[in-house]
């Protein structure tokens, strides 16, 4: 639904259009997915309305090497969910941003050309157990009428407020309508579980937006602006919770805590290995890198893990119960040797502001001590 | 194919070459901007065997860099064909084909300067016969070739791969093969192509220093206009070093009634030049294209024309040690270890393209047997590596990230004497 139509959301009489599209969806619960079918776009936040002419692409002069408070918050706007063959994808969108990406300990800064429109900012989950999938690369088709305009694979993406998600800035001829066709194919993760593996999957949205309705998208400035520190994640009603269990409510043995660098490290011991590849007498070891602060997944990095004087290459997995994780089944157990985990090559997913001086080295930590 | 943008919606002005544009005012503009329209005849009236059997023999045919490489034509045109006849082609028919294309050949050299070309039959044109083809000829259906792709399958019964350093010469022969003109370069032309034919498609393009950056008004490609000035190749790097392309013996069918011809696959492919220029940096693209060591190392030096004739692909690492120590891969270093006596399976003649009003690649390549390019193209894909290490599917996987598979097809070429409307046992 484009800002100015008529539709659930918008009576004469209610609040401001942000607030009560929020309740709306709030109110509307399990009708979050069903109750968008006719709406074209949402808004997902509850932050006022600020000028954000320029702003959203400024950097603090003095940043901690590690996570901290960015300069200001956007929301955003939800163009609608789809599901196919076991997965659910919603289509959000904002403001043209910069972020960075990450080739190998490099973090370079890719900020939005005077052609980009949009930045889109799909999320893909597990529709079964709600895990948020980080390792799919989708390619979106923008259409207009039959003929394509333009593709645009958006990077793996880690923000704040929104978690995981992919996410790109994209030039597109202007406002108006476009058929987008979002398409994944085989994940590059080792999905486990009651996660689903389907070799493609294809969402069809009618994505519709309008200049006015982007430079209305709320924007807040942060105090905490360079402070150690993180946004709170953002609750998205429509899409699945982006944090990882806390330490305590992963299944298994716990093995210990601690922090490489800034990230926070959790890593737990399951006895039956067998799901994971391995057999009868493997234990499971499962490492699980985060965030620290918002427990969001950090993808995309090299890990390995010593245990009584074998080195363990740990394979990147999304499973069901754990979420996203580095395992490897070992044989015997772990029980009194301590764990010693390197990372080899840092996550390399892309970071927004807050997250991109962080998680670049190559630390180790030993758990269970 | 070649159409520009049919809605006023776009910011720019879309502005389309003669040769994407095509016909006869096209070609009379193109010779109004020209002053080497003096295209040098062929000698095959005099000289009939002056003409290589194997229609992919071009390199004899190409100009040499400093280096002593190939260097590509600069201006192509594909034609896809449907043959208009049912079931089995008629003598007369063949004929007509045959002439069409033996017109080409009187009226321009077989040089770069002059025409070169390669006529090949898909897989769909060999189903209208009752005999399937020998086991000599290993030519599939097209497929999509990764799980995230989602190509347009393409099938044409023919497809025609026309190349020039002259536009108007494409133009013109297109005019030529269409009935629209009688004469060529001087020389009379008697028999029309499309008499038997009809084009399904005409896609086009260019190759070669400068022309990516001539051609910057199209989506996909940022209006900043980052293509370097002397870029060969849209994304900015030469490609096709004697030593990283097979030899034309190597890609060339051996035995049974093709021997002499070779396989064709034709991709489309579209371009995300805004990930690559502005979000990228050099040194990502470098490390992206090649392998992290050219990029660490700074071994290239603008295009790469530093690079000799084998692009110091031997510096590279295994492309499975990058992955896992390095955190990112480069699109030939994932195929170096493909390599058979020192080069590649497949000999590439791809080149840009503004086709459907974006920046694009058609990936017309050369090989024995379509599964050496199948083969290829999995080691580019790198699924095992993206299975077992930090890299994405696409993310820090060579230029996967970039491109959008749009179009795929697979052909026969026949040796030359089989080029017009071959049978499977290659008998008429
Ligand atoms: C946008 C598309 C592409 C561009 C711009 C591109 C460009 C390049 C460049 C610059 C190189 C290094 C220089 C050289 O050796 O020529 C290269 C190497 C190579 N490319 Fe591509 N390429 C593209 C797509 C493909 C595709 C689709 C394939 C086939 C599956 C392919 C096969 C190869 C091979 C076999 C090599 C040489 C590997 C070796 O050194 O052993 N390329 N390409």
């Amino acid at each position: 639904m484009r800002e100015d139509d008529s539709g659930p959301a918008s009576d004469a009489s209610s609040p401001p259009r942000r607030v009560s599209r929020r309740s709306f969806l709030a109110a509307s619960a399990t009708g979050a997915i069903t109750g968008l079918a006719g709406c074209s776009s949402l808004n997902l936040t509850s932050d006022e309305t600020g000028d954000s002419s320029g702003s959203e692409n400024a950097t603090v002069a003095d940043r901690p090497d590690a996570v901290y408070y960015p300069t200001h918050v956007d929301g955003m706007l939800l163009s609608g969910v789809r599901k196919a063959n076991g997965y659910a994808c919603a289509l959000t969108y904002t403001m043209p941003h910069a972020f960075w990406l990450v080739t190998g300990e490099r973090a370079t800064r890719a900020g939005p050309t005077a052609d980009d429109e949009i930045h889109v900012m799909p999320v893909v989950w597990d529709a079964e157990t709600g895990q948020r999938l980080t390792d799919l690369n989708p390619v979106l088709r923008f259409r207009d009428g039959g003929r394509v305009l333009t593709s645009d694979a958006p990077w793996p993406m880690l923000a704040q407020q929104m978690g995981f998600h992919f996410g790109d800035n994209v030039a597109l001829p202007g406002g108006g309508t476009y058929d987008v066709t979002l398409r994944v194919g085989a994940p590059a993760a080792r999905h486990t579980g009651a996660l689903a593996t389907p070799d493609s999957a294809t969402f069809d949205f009618s994505l519709a937006y309008s200049p006015k309705e982007l430079d209305a998208i709320s924007y807040r400035t942060l105090d905490q602006a360079g402070e150690r520190g993180a946004v709170e994640p953002m609750d998205m009603t429509a899409v699945p919770s982006a944090a990882l269990p806390k330490p305590d409510a992963l299944p298994g043995r716990l093995l210990g805590t601690g922090t490489a660098g800034d990230a926070a490290v959790v890593a737990t011991v399951l006895d039956d290995a067998t799901r994971f590849g391995g057999d009868d007498s493997d234990v499971y070891l499962a490492v699980s890198p985060r965030t620290p602060y918002n427990r969001y997944p950090l993808p995309m990095a090299g890990l390995d893990a010593r245990v009584g004087g074998t080195t363990h290459d740990l394979r990147e997995t999304i499973d069901g119960e754990l979420g996203h994780h580095y395992g490897a089944a070992i044989g015997g157990d772990v029980e009194d040797a301590p764990v010693t985990v390197s990372v080899d090559v840092p996550p390399q997913v892309s970071r927004h502001e807050g997250y991109e001086t962080a998680f670049l080295d190559t630390p180790r930590v030993t758990l269970g001590e | 194919m070649s159409d520009g943008p049919s809605r006023g919606i776009d910011r720019r002005a879309f502005m389309k070459s003669a040769l994407a544009i095509g016909g006869a005012s096209a070609l009379s503009a193109c010779l109004d901007r020209t002053s080497d329209e003096d295209v040098p005849r062929g000698t095959t009236e005099t000289d009939p065997s002056s003409l290589p059997e194997r229609q992919h023999a071009w390199n004899d045919a190409l100009a040499r860099d400093d280096a002593g490489n190939p260097e590509p034509v600069q201006h192509r045109l594909l034609l896809l064909l449907d043959y208009d006849g049912d079931g089995a082609p008629s003598d007369a028919d063949r004929r007509t084909v045959a002439d069409a294309l033996d017109a080409l050949e009187r009226a321009y050299a077989w040089r770069h300067d002059g025409l070169l070309s390669t006529m090949a039959y898909s897989p769909a044109y060999f189903d209208r016969f009752e005999t399937d083809l020998p086991e000599s000829v290993d030519l599939p259906a097209p497929t999509a070739l990764a799980s995230f792709e989602d190509p347009a399958l393409d099938t044409p019964d023919a497809i025609l791969h026309l190349a020039s350093d002259h536009a108007h010469v494409l133009l013109a022969v297109e005019q030529a093969l269409t009935g629209e003109t009688d004469a060529l370069n001087g020389v009379s032309v008697d028999a029309t192509l499309t008499d038997v034919f009809s084009v399904a498609q005409r896609r086009t393009g260019f190759k070669g220093d400068g022309h990516p950056a001539d051609n910057q008004d199209a989506r996909g490609v940022p209006t900043s206009k980052p293509v370097p000035d002397d870029a060969p190749l849209y994304m900015g790097f030469k490609s096709g070093y004697t030593e990283t392309q097979a030899s034309e013996d190597r890609v060339t069918i051996e035995s049974g009634p093709f021997a002499g011809g070779t396989t064709q696959h034709a991709s489309h492919m579209r371009l995300n030049l805004e990930q690559w220029y502005e979000q990228d940096d050099r040194e990502a693209r470098v490390g992206k294209m090649f392998c992290p060591y050219h990029a660490e190392h700074d071994v290239v030096e603008g295009a790469g024309d530093n690079l000799g004739t084998d692009a110091a692909m031997s510096k590279a690492k295994p492309a499975a040690e990058a992955a896992e120590t390095d955190g990112f891969v480069g699109h030939s270093q994932k195929m170096f270890g493909l390599r058979e006596d020192g080069r590649p399976l497949i000999l590439r003649r791809d080149f840009d393209s503004t086709d459907g009003g974006h920046a694009g690649l058609h990936f017309v390549c050369y090989q024995r047997a379509i599964s050496e390019f199948v083969a290829t193209r999995e080691a580019m894909n790198g699924d095992d590596l993206a299975g077992d290490s930090p890299l994405g599917r696409r993310d820090n996987n060579g230029i996967l990230q970039y491109i959008d598979v749009a179009n795929r097809g697979n052909y026969l070429v026949p040796p030359r004497s089989l080029r017009a409307l071959p049978t499977p046992r290659g008998d008429a």
